[in-house]
């Protein structure tokens, strides 16, 4: 392994601090879920694969003060059931989202996940734009969709903090990869 | 009435047939669309799901597109119009997110205001334009059986959105008696078609589905009608991959909404839109009722106190 230097220290720490201050957010957001587990059998992914499970998610947050470390989160399809039904406004959909990015900055993002975040970057767009699209679209007469400035896009990409995570996890791609 | 029409990336470019059908019967109800160079919306589950701060801001900026022009924005898909509405609903929440994406637009030359509101084709056909002047442009009704999916992100997060009731939804299945079918009531009606998670693990994705097209089947509709383009390329694509790896015998006829009103209508070039299905169906034909609707429109007119 590389030995780091002073900056990647510094940013390190940073990265660190953002971990942090989403995590204190989320045993907040957390705090109210007494564990009656309506989310769960809300749940259409439960319900075909059970090792998503989000009363289980969120008890590890509440009980160990830790983000579980399972993957599972990206399984979670955000239809929103759970939100909507549970009895506390516990939003689980999000505590889940929030799990995502606290993930992806570590790196553990899913290959599509990184894949849509390149054709946003590139195209501003997540369906792929081909030559047969676009001969679809004049022949059913439909009007050429005015485009983001691809300049404009990327700069938004790189203030957000985007184009950090995809590095981080293309990063981890590739050490994935070589061992 | 005049909108910002933000039909999407995946509507635009895999479903081009159910944007012709939006822009068709759009004139018909005085609606006029106007096109601006939007990004994706950007699409919640993967977008966000990476970074929460680029979600919002390219949303934001979208929104604020609109707002220069002092347009409303009309959406089509459910994912966004979900994805705006939910970015539009913190940034008016915070000050302090707005201030914190405002200074990023500043960058590209945007400001976000917040003058601008998002509705969904769903709510500008049932709340704007309503079922009764909807129903006096209806010459060939369709007398089919369908089951609704309205999708989760037009129903949820509910407080939000307001579209319909997210656990009893019935604004699709009125729009579709309105045409002159019969929406059947089935068990799942407001689960998820899977759509979320194809990508990332696709074979829980089609159990999802398989269980969602069991629950439809049980009722035996002729038809699934939908508002949401990622719900039509699930439900019609979808149900081959689910016949493929679970064995099932699905082949379902789907429809975007706006397509089976310009049918109704009798609007020219509807052609054009049935042949681009993968399911075809053929639609019983019925009597032009043009004079008929007339007359029973006199009659309730007459009747009514």
């Amino acid at each position: 392994m590389l030995v780091k230097g002073r900056s990647q220290k510094r940013s390190d720490d940073m990265a660190d601090d953002i971990q942090k201050s989403k995590l204190d957010a989320l045993k907040k957001t957390a705090r109210p879920c007494f564990q009656c587990g309506i989310c769960t059998s809300s749940c259409p992914v439960f319900r075909v694969a059970p090792e998503l499970n989000p009363r289980v998610s969120v008890d590890s947050i509440i009980t160990k003060g830790e983000v579980p470390r399972e993957g599972n989160e990206w399984l979670c399809a955000y239809c929103l059931m759970c939100d909507q039904r549970c009895p506390m406004g516990v939003s689980l959909a999000e505590i889940l989202m929030e799990i995502k990015n606290i993930s992806a900055r570590e790196g553990k993002a899913p290959p599509d996940v990184i894949e849509s975040a390149e054709s946003l970057m590139a195209d501003g767009c997540l369906s792929p734009i081909s030559s047969r699209s676009d001969k679809k679209r004049t022949e059913l007469g439909l009007p050429d969709l005015p485009k983001a400035d691809p300049a404009d896009v990327q700069k938004l990409f790189k203030a957000t903090g985007a184009f950090e995570v995809l590095e981080i996890n293309k990063a981890a791609q590739q050490e994935e990869a070589a061992e | 009435m005049k909108y910002a029409f933000f039909p999407g990336c995946t509507m635009a470019y895999r479903l081009p047939f159910a944007e012709k059908s939006v822009r068709m019967i759009a004139p018909k109800f005085d609606i006029e669309l106007v096109d601006l160079p939007f990004t994706c919306c950007p699409e919640p589950n993967a977008i966000r799901a990476m970074s929460d701060d680029t979600w919002i801001t390219f949303a934001a900026r979208n929104i604020a597109l609109a707002e220069k022009e002092g347009l409303n924005i009309l959406t089509a898909c459910a994912g966004c119009h979900e994805s705006l509405s939910l970015a539009k609903h913190e940034l008016d929440a915070s000050q302090e997110k707005k201030e914190m994406v405002n200074g990023i637009l500043k960058n590209v030359d945007v400001e976000y205001k917040g003058t601008s509101s998002i509705i969904h084709v769903h709510q500008l056909l049932f709340d704007e334009v309503g079922i009764e002047t909807l129903s006096t442009k209806v010459t060939r009704p369709i007398p089919i059986k369908v089951v609704t999916h309205s999708g989760c992100h037009l129903l949820r997060p509910e407080r939000i959105l307001h579209v319909d009731d997210a656990e009893v939804p019935v604004k699709l299945d009125l729009l579709c008696e309105a045409l002159g079918m019969e929406p059947l009531d089935y068990m799942d009606k407001t689960m998820c078609c899977g759509a979320g998670v194809r990508k990332t693990n696709s074979v829980t994705s089609y159990a999802v589905l398989r269980e969602k097209l069991t629950s439809m089947d049980m009722v035996e509709p002729q038809a699934i009608v939908v508002f949401c383009p990622t719900c039509f390329i699930t439900f019609e694509s979808g149900q081959r991959v689910v016949n493929r790896i679970f064995g099932t015998n699905f082949m379902f006829p789907v429809f975007y909404y706006t397509e089976l009103l310009a049918l109704a209508m009798g609007l020219p070039d509807t052609d054009l839109l049935l042949d681009e299905h993968r399911v075809k169906i053929d639609l019983p034909k019925t009597k032009e009722v043009q004079d008929k609707a007339k007359v029973d429109l006199g009659d309730s007119l007459a009747s009514s106190p």
